[in-house]
Parts: C-alpha cells; sequence; structure tokens
C-alpha cells in the first residue's frame, strides 16, 4: 500500500498548483499531470519530490539536451567516454603494458550558492566536482577556478568584492584542506555579474583505463545479490531542493535559499578518499565488479535509481538504514536532501562486509566525524522496480526508468538587435598613461593576490604554476615525460557583442591557452552559463553560443588525429543567472581545454628569458578591439568589431607553436588576446614578478602592412601568439610559418635595457621602465582584493 | 603478514593529513624505504622504525586550532619515546604544529608547550599563503639539515595560515639560540636576513622557518621540502642559483628528474641508515595511490 498520496487527477488546475506550491515543488502544472501519466496514478509526496529534483533544469536539462545534442562533437578517437556519466575521459598516454592513463574532466557551475553564501557555495563547488571525479576511479591531481564578478568600481562593489573576497576563501578553504593543487582558472569583472556571479569549477583526475569504475550496478547483480552501500556524512535536510534552487531565477529571500546551500566539509572528504581507494584497489585485486557514483543533485534518489537503470536493473531501498543527523526527517527529505560528502557503492553481498570494515573500522568514520559512516541502504533487485520504504510503508514505487526518464522542450528563440558601435578615437591621448590604465585594469592584471590563496603546490606535481604561463602543467605519471596541461577561456564582453564569437572565441582561447606551452588541445569541456531560458532572447543567446563552440571544435579539430573534432567530454549548463532587476548575465560560455605535452620539460614559463633573442608575433592584428579592455577601460565603451573567430587560421597558428615547441625553439610563449599585443609584452617581460625579464623596443613600422593606427595595433584583440626564439634561425622560422601559412611580424631583439619602448617612423611614442609596468601588473587586481577594503 | 617498519620512515597518516604520499615518494627517492603509518593501527609496529614523519595538511581538520587534537592523540607517547631515543622525528607544515602543540619543540623543558605557530601576519592579506620562500641553513646541531652546506640557501615551498613562530618568552628563544636550535631561517635568494613580507612569509619571530630539539634530532618545520625534491618542481622564473639550474634544463628531461632543493632534508637521513650512495633520480613506487 503507498503512503502518502497527493491528489492531482480530477482537481483543478488551480487547485493543483496551489498544493505543489504549498509544497515548495517547482514542478510545473504540466509536468505535474505528466507525473500522473508516467506512474497510472496519483504519487506520493516522495515521488512528486523526486521528480521535483530530476525535471529540474539542473537535472534534466530539459532546455538545452536537444540543442547540446545536435550542435556539440563529442566523438574522436581519443575519447574514452563522453557527455551522459559524471565525468568525461580520454586517453592520455599509453601505460606500455596495453593499457592507458587516462584523463577525466568535470566541469560545473555553483553560480548561485556563491551569490548568497559565498565562502559555503564555493566551497561546495570544489566538494561536487571533485566527487565526479573520484567515482569514475580517478585520482584528482588538480582544480580550476573561472570566476566572474561585478564591477569592482560600480554601483555594487561592496557586495561585488565581499562575494569575490568569499569566493576565493572558500575555494581555497575546500582545496587546501582535501591536498588538490589548484591549477588556477581566471577572474573577469564586469557590471553584468553585478546582481549574479559566475562560479565555475573543473576538476581533472588520471586513472588507468582498465580501473575506470563505471556509475552503474554491474552485470554481474544478475548471478548473485548486490547491495547498495551509502557512505560518507549522516544524512540531514542541507542543500534540501538544491537543484531546483539552481534552476530558477535568484530573488530576493535570501534565508529560504540560504537553506538550500549545502555544508561542505573537506576534512571529511579527505578521509572518504584515502579510503574509498583502499575498496577499490581491494575490488580490482580481487576481480569484485562494482559500481560507484557520488551523491550530488537529488542524493538518495537520484544515486540509486541512476546506478539501477543504468545497469539495466531494479532496486528497493530502506530509507529506516539511512544514517540520518539528529533529527527527524520526513521520507521525502532523506529520499532527496543534497548532503554533501557522500558516494553510493555497488557490491556484492559477500564484499560487503569488508568494505564496512575499511570504511568504519579502518578509517573509524563513526568516530573521526559524528554519526558518518558506510551503511547498507538497498537491495538491488533484478525486478526493474525502483521502490522506497520507510518504517515498513512503500513510499514510492514505480519502474525505475519511468523515475530516470527525462523531460524535454522545445524553447523558442528570439534574435536580440542591438546596434553596437565602435568608439570615435580621440587624437593625442597618452600612450603611456592609456597603456598602464589597461595594465593595472583586474582583468588584465596578475592574478597573483588570488591564487597564492591557493595550494598549488600539493601532491608535487606542479611543473607550471597559475601566471607562469598561459596554462597550467603538472606532471601526473611518475619518471614519464607525458605532460598534461590545462587551461581555460571565455570572454564575456565579446558575447555581449555576439553570443555566436562569445561561444567560437572561448574555444579558440583556451585552446590557444594550452598550446602556448606546447600542449596538443585534446578536449574541452564547456559550462554554459546564461540567463532565463524561457527568454526568447536569452534562449537564442544559448543557441547561438552553442553554434559557435561546435563550429570552433570541429573547425580547430584534433591535431593528434587529422579529420577529427576537438571533442567535447564533459559539461553543464546553468540558466537563470540574472538577479533581482531581470537583467541576464552577459552570455558567458566558459570552456576548459586539456593539452597533452609529450615532454613537459620543454613547457616554458611566459616570462622573456635572455638578451639577444628575438620576439616575434604570429598572426594579423585587425582592427577588433570591440568587448576589449581598451575601449572599457579608456572610453567605457563595447565597441562594435568584436573579434571573429577563424578557425583556420586558429588551426594553422596553434599548429605552428606546438610545432616550434617540439623543435626547442621556444624560450617564452604567450597568447595576445585580452588586452591586445602592448599588454602581452608587458606580461612576458614581468612574468608572474618573481623577476624581471629583458627589455624591448618594438617597432611599429614592422607591423605597417597591417594598415591600423598604433592603438589598433597594441590593443586589437586578435587573437595569436607572441614568441621568444634564439637569434639566427630565422630562415627556419620563416620556412615554418610559410609551410603552415601562417602570419609572422618580426617585434624585437631583446635586450639589457630595463624598459620597454615603441617607436614608429624612427620616433618615439613611449617608453615605460620595468618598474612601473610591475607596479602596474602586479597590484591592478591586488588593490581591489586588499585587507580592509569595502569590508 | 605482519607490517614492519624496521629500517624504514614511518609516514605517519592521521585523519586530515594530505601530503603524507609525496612525502613517502621523496624519502624512497634517496633510497630509504618509506611506508604510511594510520594513526589507529598498533603502536608496537613502529618499534624499530629508522625515523618519522609527521607530514603536513589539516589533522583532524584543524578542530580547536592546527595539530592540538594530533598532539593528544595516543600515538605520541610512541613517538615520544621514540624522540627520546634519538631516532630522527620530522614534522612538516601540519606536522610542525603537532610537535610544536605536543611539547616536542623546543623541547627545553620536558613536553613543556613553550612556543606557537600562530596566525600569519602579512603585509596585505590574511589567511593562508602559497610560495615558495627561500631558506637559510643555519649553525644547528640539527640532523636533517646535517647535508646542507653551512649557510646554504633553499628555496622551498610554503602552504600554510599559521606558521609564525611566536613564544611569549624571551628567555625560551634565547636559550633556542644558545642551544643551536634554530635550524631554518627566511632569507631573501642570496642569504639575506630581511624581516619583511614577503621574504619573511608569515611574520615568524627572527625569521624563524625551523626549529629542532636541543638534541638535534626532532625538527619541525613549515616549509614543504617534499615539494621541492625534484629540479622540475622548482618554478623556472625562481631567482637565485636553483632557479638558473631550473632553466637551464629546460628541454632536457633526465636533467628534470634531478633532485631538487628540498631533496637533501631527506638525504641527510643516509648518515643514519648507513646507507652509502643516494639512489640516482626516478620517484619511487607510489603508496597505495
Amino acid at each position: 500500500m503507498l503512503k502518502g498520496t497527493v491528489r492531482i487527477t480530477g482537481r483543478t488546475d488551480s487547485q493543483v498548483l496551489e498544493s505543489l506550491r504549498e509544497k515548495g515543488l517547482n514542478l510545473t502544472l504540466g509536468e505535474a499531470r505528466r507525473v500522473c501519466e508516467l506512474l497510472e496514478r496519483d504519487p506520493t509526496i516522495v515521488e512528486l519530490t523526486i521528480f521535483n529534483t530530476m525535471w529540474s533544469e539542473h537535472c534534466s536539462y530539459k532546455s538545452s539536451r536537444k540543442i547540446l545534442g545536435e550542435m556539440l562533437p563529442t566523438k574522436a578517437p581519443n575519447v574514452v567516454m563522453g557527455p551522459g556519466e559524471d565525468a568525461g575521459v580520454i586517453r592520455f598516454a599509453e601505460t606500455g603494458d596495453g593499457d592507458w592513463h587516462c584523463v577525466v574532466i568535470a566541469h560545473e557551475s555553483h553560480n548561485h550558492p556563491s551569490q548568497v553564501l559565498p565562502v559555503e557555495g564555493a566551497a561546495t563547488g570544489i566538494g561536487g566536482i571533485v566527487r565526479d571525479v573520484y567515482c569514475m576511479g580517478a585520482d584528482v591531481v588538480g582544480v580550476l577556478d573561472p570566476l566572474r564578478f561585478g564591477d569592482p568600481e560600480g554601483d555594487n562593489a561592496r557586495q561585488t568584492m565581499a562575494i569575490a573576497r568569499g569566493v576565493v576563501d572558500g575555494i581555497a578553504q575546500y582545496g587546501n584542506a582535501l591536498g588538490v593543487p589548484n591549477l588556477g582558472g581566471d577572474v573577469v569583472f564586469d557590471r553584468g555579474f553585478d546582481e549574479n556571479c559566475l562560479v565555475n569549477v573543473v576538476a581533472l583526475g588520471i586513472v588507468k583505463e582498465s580501473r575506470l569504475i563505471r556509475s552503474r550496478v554491474p552485470k554481474e547483480a544478475a548471478e548473485k545479490p548486490y547491495k547498495i552501500v551509502l557512505v560518507g556524512k549522516p544524512t540531514d535536510d542541507s542543500g534540501f531542493g538544491g537543484a531546483a534552487f539552481a534552476s530558477e531565477d535568484l530573488a530576493g529571500e535570501e534565508e529560504t535559499n540560504r537553506g538550500a546551500v549545502q555544508v561542505p566539509d573537506p576534512f571529511l572528504k579527505r578521509v572518504l578518499t584515502v579510503a574509498n581507494r583502499k575498496v577499490l584497489d581491494l575490488a580490482a585485486e580481487r576481480g569484485i565488479a562494482i559500481g560507484f557514483k557520488d551523491l550530488g543533485a537529488g542524493g538518495i534518489s537520484c544515486v540509486t535509481s541512476e546506478l539501477a537503470d543504468a545497469g539495466g536493473f531494479g532496486v528497493r531501498i530502506d530509507l529506516d538504514m539511512v544514517n540520518v543527523a539528529a533529527g527527524h526527517f520526513p521520507p521525502a527529505v532523506v529520499a532527496c536532501s543534497e548532503t554533501q560528502e557522500r558516494y553510493a557503492l555497488a557490491v556484492p553481498g559477500d564484499f560487503v562486509d569488508e568494505v564496512q570494515r575499511i570504511y568504519n573500522v579502518d578509517f573509524d568514520l563513526p568516530h573521526i566525524y559524528h554519526g558518518a559512516g558506510a551503511f547498507v541502504i538497498a537491495d538491488v533487485t533484478v525486478e526493474k522496480t525502483y521502490s522506497i520504504v520507510s518504517k515498513g510503508d512503500v513510499v514510492c514505487e514505480a519502474p525505475v526508468n519511468v523515475i530516470t526518464t527525462g523531460i524535454a522542450y522545445d524553447r523558442p528563440r528570439k534574435s536580440r538587435r542591438i546596434f553596437f558601435e565602435e568608439p570615435l578615437l580621440q587624437e593625442g591621448r597618452s600612450l603611456h598613461d592609456d597603456s598602464l590604465k589597461v595594465l593595472s585594469s583586474p582583468n588584465i592584471a596578475s592574478k597573483n593576490h588570488v591564487f597564492r590563496h591557493y595550494d598549488s603546490e600539493v601532491q608535487g606535481r606542479a611543473v607550471i604554476r597559475p601566471g607562469e604561463a598561459d596554462a597550467c602543467v603538472i606532471a601526473p605519471l611518475p619518471g614519464r615525460k607525458t605532460g598534461l596541461a590545462v587551461a581555460v577561456g571565455g570572454i564575456p564582453r565579446y558575447g555581449i557583442i555576439d553570443p555566436y564569437q562569445g561561444g567560437a572565441l572561448a574555444i579558440c582561447e583556451a585552446a590557444r591557452n594550452v598550446a602556448a606551452v606546447g600542449a596538443v588541445p585534446s578536449t574541452v569541456t564547456d559550462c554554459l552559463n546564461y540567463g532565463n531560458p524561457e527568454k526568447e532572447e536569452v534562449f537564442w543567446e544559448f543557441y547561438e553560443g552553442v553554434r559557435g563552440i561546435g563550429d570552433a571544435c570541429r573547425g580547430i579539430g584534433l591535431l593528434s588525429h587529422e579529420g577529427h573534432p576537438l571533442p567535447i567530454v564533459s559539461g553543464n549548463v546553468s540558466f537563470y543567472n540574472q538577479g533581482e532587476s531581470g537583467n541576464a548575465v552577459p552570455p558567458s560560455p566558459i570552456i576548459a581545454c586539456v593539452g597533452v605535452v609529450e615532454d613537459y620539460s620543454k613547457c616554458r614559463s611566459l616570462r622573456f628569458k635572455t638578451e639577444g633573442d628575438e620576439v616575434y608575433y604570429i598572426g594579423q592584428p585587425l582592427d577588433e578591439l570591440g568587448g576589449g579592455e581598451y575601449y572599457r577601460v579608456i572610453y567605457d565603451t563595447l565597441g562594435a568589431n568584436v573579434p571573429e573567430a577563424d578557425f583556420v587560421r586558429e588551426r594553422n597558428q596553434i599548429r605552428t607553436v606546438i610545432e616550434m615547441h617540439g623543435l626547442g625553439w621556444i624560450k617564452a610563449c604567450h597568447d595576445t588576446s585580452q588586452g591586445g599585443l602592448l599588454a602581452a609584452i608587458a606580461e612576458m617581460i614581468i612574468g608572474d614578478g618573481k623577476q624581471d625579464g629583458p627589455g624591448l623596443v618594438l617597432d611599429l613600422d614592422e607591423f605597417l602592412p597591417c594598415g591600423l593606427s598604433a592603438e589598433k595595433v597594441l590593443f586589437s584583440e586578435t587573437g595569436g601568439f607572441l614568441v621568444e626564439l634564439p637569434p639566427g634561425i630565422e630562415r627556419e622560422v620563416l620556412a615554418l610559418c610559410a609551410r603552415n601559412r601562417v602570419k609572422l611580424y618580426r617585434v624585437g631583439t631583446l635586450s639589457t635595457a630595463s624598459k620597454l619602448e615603441v617607436i614608429s617612423g624612427g620616433r618615439r611614442l613611449a617608453a615605460w621602465e620595468h618598474r612601473i609596468m610591475r607596479e602596474a601588473f602586479m597590484n591592478g587586481c591586488r588593490n581591489i582584493f586588499g585587507v580592509g577594503k569595502g569590508d | 603478514m605482519a607490517r614492519s617498519f624496521k629500517g624504514k620512515v614511518a609516514i605517519i597518516q592521521f585523519p586530515g593529513v594530505n601530503c603524507e604520499y609525496e612525502t613517502a615518494d621523496a624519502v624512497r627517492a634517496v633510497g630509504i624505504e618509506a611506508d604510511l603509518f594510520r594513526w589507529n593501527e598498533d603502536p608496537v609496529l613502529l618499534e624499530e622504525t629508522l625515523a618519522v614523519i609527521l607530514p603536513g595538511g589539516f589533522s583532524y581538520q584543524d578542530r580547536i586550532r592546527a595539530g592540538v587534537v594530533a598532539a593528544k592523540d595516543h600515538i605520541m607517547d610512541k613517538l615520544s619515546r621514540i624522540a627520546a631515543q634519538g631516532r630522527p622525528v620530522l614534522g612538516i607544515c601540519n606536522g610542525a604544529q603537532v610537535l610544536v602543540e605536543s611539547g616536542f619543540i623546543p623541547g627545553i623543558h620536558w613536553e613543556s608547550v613553550d612556543l606557537a605557530l600562530a596566525p600569519n601576519v602579512m603585509a596585505d592579506r590574511d589567511g593562508y599563503y602559497c610560495d615558495w620562500v627561500f631558506l637559510r641553513n643555519e649553525d644547528s646541531r640539527c640532523v636533517w639539515t646535517g647535508a646542507f652546506a653551512r649557510k646554504e640557501v633553499v628555496p622551498v615551498p610554503i602552504a600554510h595560515a599559521e606558521g609564525r613562530f611566536v613564544t611569549g618568552d624571551s628567555g625560551i628563544l634565547e636559550q633556542m639560540k644558545k642551544n643551536g636550535q634554530i635550524a631554518l631561517r627566511y632569507c631573501t635568494d642570496r642569504g639575506g636576513i630581511d624581516g619583511g613580507f614577503p621574504v619573511n612569509p608569515n611574520g615568524s619571530v627572527e625569521n624563524i622557518a625551523g626549529v629542532c630539539n636541543p638534541d638535534g634530532n626532532v625538527l619541525a618545520m613549515m616549509p614543504h621540502p617534499e615539494r621541492a625534491s625534484w629540479l622540475r618542481q622548482v618554478p623556472e622564473d625562481l631567482p637565485g642559483s636553483w632557479g638558473r639550474k631550473r632553466n637551464q634544463a629546460s628541454g632536457k628531461f633526465e636533467r628534470m628528474e634531478e633532485p631538487g632543493p628540498g631533496r637533501t632534508f631527506f638525504s641527510s637521513l643516509l648518515s643514519i641508515a648507513g646507507h652509502v650512495r643516494e639512489k640516482s633520480g626516478g620517484q619511487g613506487k607510489e603508496a597505495g595511490r
């Protein structure tokens, strides 16, 4: 007999709606009626709560799934697992015994929680994403945090900086305690995020292909009894409704919203991580097939139904067996709360005792964390029914595929027509002063102040750290040359002018960043941050962004496998990013790119190294300053001429730089985009602030063929690369560039003078001592974060 | 098969530590065996251990104060006897906090807490700070720094929020100096002592980065030598001779896999272990990762 039925059939629309809202459910009327159709009866309150989560935008991708499926390339020869499970997997390096070392990657957003509770929100962001990678059987070797905050000097500056500091603190508190190195990410400020920050998080792991663990009950469960073991923190009501919270507009009721933010605990996670490893190793050693999945959105109901359905089984859960925190929680809360730091394992009945011994005795979970432990909560059944029992009553019973079946919408879209205009450039401005303003803009300036909060050294694998080059590099395989490079991309102001270019350029930038250290871009993840998809113009922005991403992935391609696209193996869609004013955030697709480096010892920092070396620019500056920093800082405008992604040019440039690295020519390399050529050169002189590089005279006459004014050459955001090469190889360099059909400009020779000069027609336009540039660059971001400001 | 730590370095795995694996790897790289000892295992296992290392992390969640709970753990009785026998004990970062909270360091008065590792004091920020710093090997009785040259400058990363050595009793500081207990000081890349941030990254009294006990066999240090045990771990743009060495190794994989500046802390054990030569390069087998 089903307990707790909610009457829907036979009631009027307004009665049903009232009943849904009174129960705190976000299901639409149509969705509630659809639940009745699927079940062929009225649902119980537990069932309604489960559908409320499973059909949230966050879990179901109901608005986006169709478009993602149509537009994004997810298959390539290096892909082991594309989107679908908790994380994507690509092959990385052969083990030498027929197996592969794989990279596991996942990418998510934690935007709304971070806006209302910055420290906890950002911390749980890390906590959630690392679980997605751990549960594939991988060891997590790095996390990255792409962050978008409001205008630090705007109307909402106080709140913006309080949120920014809280987010950085939360990331540090969680990641540092967990013992996972932070591999950077980026930080962008724009007034479009005044009411809704974006806190994305990427996690990377390493696992052998033969040791990948799937998020499903293994097929062996047909032959012998399998149990579901729940391990970790005792279940409470924290994060109840979290997925639904992420799937609606962020409105004023912060107290209510705060209850939907989960409570993170990196200490317990660390102990669980060590204990999980023991369990996984033991299972592998004995050849025992297991399933493993983390608990995230939807809690127990989501994890058990997906484990069972993916394996083709059913499951019978006894909620009374769940370890709960002190207090009384109704069955719907126990089944659906998003309490952090929990995993579920599907293991054979005769392995349960050993699994419990590792967690509960060896690692003593019940004593080191009150109420924590490993408990058997369910039986796997051959019959494909999903049932939940509480105090002897059946509170949920349905075919398992009914629970996991999604819901999809075809959202209408309408293009947005706004007229963008280029600014009229003023005569007689000081290039010296304007350049320093750009260099000290928080979007360009060193993020050192932020990165030093994070432990980037733990695990001892760091080769290139945040701020030292365009990508971070680690050497994850002991004694092996193969390196792993990772970087992110996504400039929100491009997407405001043209959401298609916003998506395409995010891919280009991320790929360029890993190529700058000599890595072959091998896979990307996308986190798509937009406003309310029910608004036609917002949905159009989303559609255009995805179209740009898909085109860029196919256009740049997979350099290691000609004819294949750069595959997208994981991602996330975050809608409803808007504040009380109703204004959506700038269209913000954020991309993470993983690159494979053949020999990590060839990866160089971006700082100029040696006097007498030659500096070249690979690329072609165009009149593309729209959405850029020069226009923002000097003219307070977007402009119109957003860079236009040229995939053939990007691919050829990336290939050229990787080949130069392979030949051992490159002493330093940096991509030019945000801030343009001049900012990039200044950055190469200052490096990450540890010691200055040599000086340079930049002769603009070399760039006369571009046909652009000095400002436009110096601040154009067309993508390209600056490289430092040893003298005496000019002929080979020219030949390589001609073969790859890329444009090459000679920028100058590195000198012993501690200054950067720009000359044109033999006349000096401006000069900056290293010290002046260093102060602007190193302090620009630090000043807005500084202790005591705005608190 | 009974586990044994005979001739091995025991890395103590309190719940919440997070540097145990790479610390074990750094020990193995000098040719000495290392193994993890879980906090609740039988202390008898440690009877014949060669040395003990308390690795970095957040033991017991840094509840109350960093290192306090672990300092009260029953295993500390065993470590106290091991230390009293003159066997080497090293506390790195959180391990140093445990050694200070348990009174092993400075160890002038038997297990009396005479020092503290207080919250960092920094020029323009609060809390956690992770960066590379330079250490100067001071004249001391410490066995863990025995293989360094006199006044050698050693770049090593730090990563902590509470690493400022302080004492309320200036007499203790004087006695520590007299006993030769100041093993390491923060310095510039050329070995100069400058009290300002970031040379002194946390505001430690007299730039102290590491303190040993009067006998010299127990060392508490805040920096992480296991993160500087291979040349590849040294940042390319670091000033000083190690930075230059790293820079010149670019493109040469074999040289990048050579020892880094922090390796010497672990190879100092060799004279005790009776090992004759350092195992060349390469990272040891990972401890059950």
